[in-house]
């Protein structure tokens, strides 16, 4: 077992341009009566506006980590090396579940590898859904002008303006990760938490989604942190944090 | 879909069933109020005298409609075929009767002012155009309790008696009457044709024990009385055992009517003095004297109110009017203490048929709620599968930012959404069945020769067909509530929902 403690990444020297700091991480499941650790104490920083791709093997830990940053999860409770995940000024392990569902409407956008589109949504209303949860459901009147213009622009971007009112059903692999894209984005967020988003998708298709990524990570300044296995796609990210069994094993710091 | 046709099914099915069964109840109650009027003042057996004051006084008063008095016993009858059977006997004044109760309009043999197609294709004796105008003279002789003498023409008083009492009315299949020909077994175990049409030339013989000044019963007295028409109130139990008399021939047979007072004298001054019979014109010793006159009785008086007016206000502004008038006959009349009890209203008077009506309703409805009670689990069941299969989705909607009272109430919201349309639309359809429910029915005995609804049992001539506004609201409000109910366990249980669980579900 690699010593946790030892594993800080990023030792970022401006703590003014971090967008999220994790320090001492760990996440351990049950399974039944079986503890399964998952992650051993994992630090890391992410500056604004950069791209951090974690790379991984299946279980090694980066879906975890990744929810651990988006606050749908905390990590285990350690009294003598108590865990810690910071976005901006914010320790999300000490927020309230109401405190993180407002974290994760506002602030993140979550991009998943099957998509999960709501197959009885249209396209258009897939990429609302995030304003309407934002906004809630009264609320939301009063935005829903705003949101629909935004939708439609995204998807215009993502070229997929023909397609608003189709359905998830009737799209491609790869049109329907650019709908999951634009629904991440729809509530200008300045983190966004790729889960393999290329993984379920051909190459070229993959490609395609990246580039759109990229794209648009360049002219919103967006913070991006993508989990993939795919060493191609981590060649191309600022920086490339290595995790093995849950410990992070190995950095590149160098930008592509 | 699925759970939304269950809501539909169950909201149809209670309101179907509240309301034939609401419509049985109330059918059977204004049945029961068709010849009682609104509040009735008792004095049973002897009954009270100076009731003409009473009523007088009654219909002063504006809370009063009308008054009438009416004598209630019992006697034998003798029907055309020689049977013999116990009746309820009213003496009634037929002008005043019908303007405290609905007695006009219950007689069965009359012309039909404006027949529906039904009733052409129930062929009713009662539309044939060469019968109209005897109809028309039946319905009048019904009501003014008169009849042409069939061999003198002279006009006599005549009775109304219950459709089902002389056995001589077949009821048909559709509920209503035709004249039938019965027979009359003879002693040598052989049979004779009665030919008697009852309001045309029908008698029947009824027998009364009469009362003495105490109201006890003495010796008995028979009349023969014509019968005008027969009446259908909508109670089997008054149509097969109430004849309507004259009063006045009911109160000389009770000897309830105005009678000389007479003394047992005895003359010392003048051991021969004598008299003369005012009946015979006979001279007699002298044995009594006059001393006045005992006014006619009546057992009870029938009160109405004026249109729309509450039972029980009614019913005390009576005893007040009848605090007074025992006042003014004090040690004639019952006090009014004694009459206390004996004032009572129309419901009082059906109590016991009411309540067991109301019962039977209530029971059915409670069985029909708990077999409808299923629909909340049956929409729990619908949801949970349903939740169980959207749990990714909701991962994502969590991932996404929703709060978990957000998820809980987007599942409530969607069972709301499902009870409402289920119960609209079941709500529309139990409207539908029951408006229509005779033609239905008619249909369904037609197509497949099932018949629920026999008019020759349930005495009925229809289904009840009337949807009561407030019992559609309370049934829709329960639609939805029970869908809500339902959709409640599972949104919790969504809403708990780990969202990393939720969204590496498989």
């Amino acid at each position: 077992m690699v010593a946790q403690t030892n594993n800080s990444v990023n030792k970022s020297t401006d703590e003014n341009t971090l967008k999220m700091s994790v320090r001492s991480v760990q996440k351990t499941y049950r399974l039944g009566r079986v503890r399964v650790p998952v992650l051993h104490g994992v630090d890391l920083d992410v500056k604004s506006g950069e791209w951090v791709t974690i790379l991984g093997a299946s279980g090694s830990g980066k879906s975890t980590l990744l929810h651990l940053m988006g606050g749908l999860d905390r990590p285990d409770k350690d009294s003598s090396n108590p865990a810690s995940v910071k976005f901006e000024d914010r320790d999300l392990t000490k927020q309230s579940k109401r405190a993180l569902d407002r974290y994760r409407a506002d602030d993140i956008g979550f991009v998943f590898q099957f998509y999960h589109l709501l197959p009885e949504l249209s396209v258009l209303q897939n990429v609302t859904v995030g304003s309407m949860i934002k906004h809630g459901r009264l609320g939301y009147g009063k935005h829903r002008a705003a949101a629909v213009e935004r939708a439609e622009s995204l998807l215009d971007r993502f070229g997929l303006s023909h397609r608003l009112k189709h359905r998830p059903a009737e799209l491609s692999g790869g049109e329907r990760q650019r709908v999951a894209i634009a629904r991440a984005l729809i509530n200008e967020p300045s983190l966004l938490l790729a889960d393999e988003p290329t993984g379920n998708l051909d190459l070229k298709t993959g490609e395609s989604i990246l580039e759109a990524m990229i794209e648009h990570r360049r002219s919103a300044g967006l913070t991006l942190v993508m989990v993939t296995h795919d060493e191609r796609i981590a060649e191309r990210a600022d920086r490339v944090i290595r995790l093995v069994d849950g410990v992070v094993v190995e950095e590149n710091g160098t930008i592509s | 879909m699925l759970a939304m046709v269950a809501v539909m099914l169950s909201v149809a099915t209670i309101l179907i069933t509240w309301s034939v069964m609401g419509g049985f109840l109330n059918a059977l109650i204004d049945s029961g109020r068709t010849l009682v009027g609104d509040v009735a003042i008792v004095w049973p057996n002897v009954g009270f005298a100076h009731y003409d004051d009473l009523i007088e006084r009654l219909e002063e008063d504006p809370m009063i409609e009308a008054a009438t008095p009416t004598i209630e016993t019992f006697g034998l009858i003798k029907l055309p075929d020689d049977r013999i059977e116990l009746i309820s006997i009213k003496g009634i004044s037929a002008a005043s009767y019908s303007q405290v109760t609905g007695f006009a309009d219950t007689m069965w043999w009359k012309a039909i002012d404006e027949p529906t197609p039904k009733d052409y294709q129930r062929e009713d004796i009662r539309l044939d155009e060469h019968y109209q105008q005897i109809f028309q003279d039946m319905e009048s002789n019904g009501i003014s309790m008169t009849r042409p003498n069939p061999k003198t023409g002279v006009i006599e008083p005549a009775g109304v008696i219950g459709i089902e009492v002389t056995g001589l009315n077949q009821r048909q299949d559709w509920g209503g009457y035709y004249p039938m020909t019965p027979m009359r077994a003879l002693p040598d175990g052989g049979a004779e044709r009665v030919d008697v049409f009852m309001p045309r030339e029908g008698t029947v013989g009824i027998t009364i024990l009469a009362l003495d000044s105490e109201g006890h019963p003495i010796d008995p007295v028979t009349q023969t009385i014509p019968i005008a028409n027969e009446f259908q109130s909508g109670l089997y139990e008054v149509d097969q055992g109430t004849i309507f008399v004259p009063l006045d021939i009911l109160q000389r047979m009770l000897r309830l009517d105005a009678a000389q007072r007479v003394e047992i004298v005895k003359d010392d001054e003048n051991p021969f003095a004598v008299e003369v019979d005012p009946v015979t014109g006979e001279i007699g010793p002298k044995m009594k004297e006059i001393i006045g006159i005992d006014p006619a009785r009546v057992t009870t008086v029938l009160v109405s109110g004026v249109e729309g007016s509450e039972l029980e206000p009614v019913r005390t502004r009576i005893r007040e009017i009848y605090e007074e008038f025992a006042l003014a006959h004090a040690g004639e009349v019952p006090s009014s203490f004694q009459m206390e009890n004996q004032i009572r209203t129309w419901e009082d008077l059906n109590k016991t048929m009411i309540s067991a009506v109301k019962k039977e309703t209530g029971l059915v409805l409670f069985i029909f709620g708990i077999v409808s009670f299923t629909t909340v689990f049956l929409v729990l069941a619908i949801f949970w599968s349903m939740a169980t299969e959207k749990t990714k989705d909701i991962g994502v909607l969590r991932a996404l930012g929703a709060t978990t009272p957000g998820i809980a109430w987007l599942w409530i919201r969607y069972g709301a959404a499902i009870g409402f349309v289920g119960s609209v639309i079941g709500t529309g359809v139990g409207y539908w069945i029951v408006s229509d429910i005779n033609a239905i029915h008619d249909w369904m005995g037609r197509t497949f020769n099932f018949v629920i609804w026999d008019p020759k049992q349930y005495y009925f001539i229809e289904i009840p067909s009337d949807v009561d506004p407030m019992k559609a609201a309370i049934v829709f409000i329960v639609g939805v509530m029970t869908c809500v109910m339902g959709a409640a366990i599972p949104a919790i249980h969504s809403a708990r929902m780990d969202p990393v669980k939720a969204l590496r579900f498989e």
